[in-house]
């Protein structure tokens, strides 16, 4: 009995090694998106099981209007990808994206009419898998816009800082006025490896995005002795990786952060 | 007599399960395919589209666009991939200076024109071997590959390849962390991996994090089984960079 058991045992570690082996799809480059897929999001929490094409979310439509802390604070969209659980009751009853898409902020579901039949807005959103027209074209937007290497090719930050957009931060019935604080100085963080500049972060320029709220106390807990983070992490989506790689410029990009002369 | 008959089945399964691994595994050690010459070393054809669209697939000669560009120009800022058929290059992006349009417009490098279709539309490799030979004749030469020492050729001055075509003022980061890989056979010399001869090259960004991670224990798995299968350092040493045939350049104490 014991020698079957002990078979029974080694075939199965047998087995669960080499199916992790071949499983494996390290070593190789991905695929880059392009530049106007590039932080789109697919939304399928319940889609497909409702027989309904899934959502594409477009982050540079709508970063191109709004801060980002609009939607991911005081509407509360998580910052991962079908971690919200959307439905479409929620959107009804002015949750989530129908916050703004109720046909006042931004279209709703059905234009209404005064003559003839409404008309649906679904393949607005449910769009995946669809050959739909939209209204905004990504490369007639970004042409004339401040070039940037990667991710949209559009750097958003300079957008801002020579006002060629006026982001809305302020949703009535859904954020509560506060008083602007002071954001803190630019601070260096030192970089592990010996010979890589040091990193050089400016909350000024996130705040203008992303106020506190979007990163403090949960990504980045605002100890003292908070634990330093790793690229490792980073790329594993944590920390800065929760945004810069998906939908912030991509953190392949690595100058932009290293940029301190190493002393 | 029960006790043989499961100890049968669980053997099948375990050969049937090691299978398909073995094969795929296998696949390359046995394609013993002839060298392309040191002056073919590293052409590739393209044609992800052209065929179907009936026009003559692209011919490109790595080697002849690394005398004057880093690697990381092309693979870096201009985005193409790493590998054949994956870059959506169209005659539309080139012409509106992504991808070869960006130096092929007429005024860095020969346009997208007529005229020119041919020189680059081939449907074969191309040798050019007098240039080659030529070249050849002001570096050192090397083994295996395209049988010249690139990285010598770099740091000596005789080649001066353009780091970034975008911005003048960048270089590269002076990260010169050696890393020593210990082999998984007792009996192999580690092999020796140098930042810096690579970085005059590429950028971090080429290799990291997709290609190599950067976990402190993630180096277990730079198999010679899987670079040999294109994957970590073979993604660019096996066809494009020195191949893998020149074990003592990375196995410097091998006897």
């Amino acid at each position: 009995m014991k020698a079957i058991l002990r078979t029974v045992l080694l075939v199965i570690t047998v087995l669960f090694l080499f199916s992790t082996v071949q499983a494996e799809t390290f070593g190789v480059k991905k695929r880059r998106p392009k530049p106007h897929e590039f932080g789109n999001v697919l939304i399928n929490n319940f889609s497909e099981q409702e027989k309904i094409a899934p959502v594409v979310f477009k982050h540079w439509l709508h970063r191109a209007k709004y801060t980002c802390r609009l939607c991911h604070v005081d509407i509360g969209f998580a910052m991962q990808a079908n971690l919200t659980q959307i439905t479409e009751e929620d959107n009804r009853n002015g949750l989530y994206c129908g916050s703004c898409h109720n046909g006042k902020e931004a279209f709703g579901p059905e234009d209404k009419k005064i003559i003839g039949e409404n008309t649906s807005n679904c393949d607005r959103c449910h769009s995946h898998g669809k050959e739909v027209t939209f209204r905004n074209n990504f490369y007639t937007y970004r042409k004339g816009l401040p070039k940037e290497r990667f991710g949209n090719g559009i750097n958003w930050l300079a957008l801002e800082e020579k006002g060629l957009v006026t982001l809305i931060d302020y949703l009535e019935g859904v954020s509560m006025p506060r008083k602007k604080i002071k954001e803190p100085e630019e601070f260096s963080l030192k970089a592990k490896q010996p010979n890589m500049p040091d990193i050089i972060f400016s909350h000024k320029k996130h705040a203008v995005w992303s106020g506190c709220e979007l990163c403090h106390p949960e990504i980045f807990p605002v100890k003292k002795d908070t634990k330093p983070y790793s690229m490792e992490e980073i790329f594993d989506g944590k920390y800065c990786g929760v945004c810069h790689g998906k939908v912030a410029f991509p953190n392949f990009d690595c100058q932009r952060c290293h940029t301190e002369p190493v002393q | 007599m029960v006790l043989l008959k499961l100890k049968s089945i669980l053997f099948v399964a375990l050969f049937l399960s090691l299978l398909p691994c073995s094969v795929s595994a296998n696949r390359k050690y046995f394609d013993n395919l002839a060298d392309p010459c040191p002056y073919d070393y590293g052409d590739i054809l393209m044609d992800r589209k052209s065929s179907s669209a009936n026009v003559k697939p692209v011919f490109f000669s790595h080697w002849r666009h690394r005398i004057k560009y880093s690697c990381r120009v092309c693979h870096f800022e201009l985005d193409f991939a790493f590998k054949k058929g994956q870059t959506e290059i169209s005659e539309e992006d080139n012409k509106n200076g992504l991808y070869c349009g960006a130096c092929h417009d007429g005024t860095v490098a020969f346009g997208h024109t007529k005229e020119n279709c041919k020189k680059c539309h081939t449907a074969k490799i191309i040798s050019h071997e007098k240039e080659y030979n030529d070249f050849l004749k002001t570096v050192k030469q090397a083994p295996f590959g395209n049988e010249l020492d690139w990285v010598e050729a770099v740091e000596s001055g005789k080649i001066n390849p353009v780091y970034s075509i975008y911005n003048k003022d960048d270089k590269p980061l002076e990260f010169d962390k050696k890393l020593e890989l210990a082999a998984d056979w007792g009996f192999i010399p580690p092999a020796y991996f140098d930042h810096k001869t690579h970085t005059r090259w590429l950028d971090c960004g080429n290799c990291h994090p997709d290609i190599f991670n950067v976990k402190k224990k993630g180096t277990k798995h730079f198999s010679m089984k899987y670079i040999l299968d294109d994957k970590f350092c073979g993604v660019c040493h096996i066809s494009i960079a020195f191949p893998i045939d020149d074990c003592k350049r990375c196995h410097p104490d091998w006897k």
